[in-house]
């Protein structure tokens, strides 16, 4: 879910982007693609343009559906999109290490996904 | 009217809540999705006024409670594609199946019966 | 045997009638909180169709004094009732 808490700000050239206590944006409207490489620099991820065409996927799918997606959806929404070979889930451990659909989500801006594992 | 065809499952959620008013309905979908993000087959059963949750050109409520139609588009995206309707619900509120968002199923109260039978667990919202 | 829980009585909420659709031959039904006023005389007829098979729920009854009103055709089951009826039945759904 969304958040309004503030628990700080990444700086990133003259901008302040707010982010909630588990690094999700506040506002989600304040997205860029430099705002997703700042926060995937942070944890020490380097955005190739594999994990962009998943960002590019999930920002459709939350355009579309209004709710960022658990990790099935996500993964059958890749299918979809880029087909079988990537819709699948250690694909997407590979792209985005821990849990796909958390870091994925919080990359392109999204709310954390409310009914995931 | 047919039995449905498969009509089994580890949850039935039966909706009986219209959409805005109340968040019954939307309670009742997110648990849906929770099960079947978790592997589970889920099915839904839209009764009494809950069948009101399955008609087309559905909007954001006016203050600004999300709408259902979005909702109702991902429940595929999560593998829920068992949706049933109280066929009697559906006639006593004068609507027909061309005005349904989403394919469901008509059910009568046999069907109903069977439906509550074949799946592990029932819950009601 | 399912065994179905309704809160609402029949005075007030249409919930009855969906429960009672759904139950099958063996299925029963116990009336809890505000639903215990569908066991009262006057009331007890809409669950004809269950005769038999329609339980309620004491302390409910008694907290609203309604325990001399109420029908021959129901039931009355203390807490140790309602749990043996949760034991004996497959699954319980529950109408509110």
């Amino acid at each position: 879910m969304a958040s309004t808490e503030i628990a700080r700000y990444l700086s990133l050239e003259n901008q302040h982007i707010a982010l909630d206590p588990e690094g999700y944006l506040v506002d989600l409207s304040t997205w860029s693609p430099k705002v997703a490489e700042a926060l995937a620099a942070e944890e020490g991820r380097t955005l190739g343009a594999e994990h962009w065409e998943i960002i590019t996927v999930i920002r459709d799918f939350y355009t579309r559906y209004e709710a960022s997606p658990a990790m099935r959806p996500l993964v059958k929404a890749v299918a979809q999109a880029l087909g079988p070979e990537k819709g699948r889930s250690v694909y997407l451990l590979r792209l985005f290490p821990d849990s796909p659909a958390k870091v994925a989500a919080r990359l392109a801006g999204l709310p954390k996904p409310a009914n995931c594992l | 009217m047919s039995l449905p065809s498969s009509g089994s499952g580890d949850l039935l959620v039966i909706l009986r809540h219209p959409p805005h008013g109340s968040s019954w309905l939307r309670e009742g979908l997110d648990v849906a999705l929770v099960a079947a993000a978790f592997g589970q087959a889920v099915s839904l059963l839209f009764q009494d006024e809950g069948v009101l949750a399955l008609l087309k050109e559905q909007q954001a409520g006016p203050l600004g409670q999300k709408g259902t139609a979005a909702t109702l588009d991902m429940l595929a995206m999560y593998d829920i594609e068992s949706l049933y309707i109280d066929a009697e619900a559906l006639n006593r509120f004068g609507l027909h199946a061309d005005t349904l968002q989403l394919p469901a199923t008509r059910v009568d109260a046999e069907a109903i019966k069977s439906l509550l039978n074949q799946h592990q667990q029932v819950l009601t919202f | 045997m399912i065994l179905h829980i309704l809160n609402r009585p029949p005075s007030h909420s249409r919930v009855y009638r969906q429960a009672l659709d759904a139950m099958a031959e063996h299925d029963r039904l116990l009336l809890i909180e505000d639903a215990v006023t569908g066991a009262l005389i006057s009331q007890v007829e809409h669950f004809q169709s269950i005769a038999g098979r329609l339980y309620v729920l004491q302390e409910d009854l008694v907290s609203r004094g309604l325990d001399s009103h109420c029908a021959e055709a129901a039931h009355i089951v203390d807490m140790e009732g309602f749990v043996r009826l949760t034991e004996e039945a497959e699954k319980t759904v529950s109408w509110y």
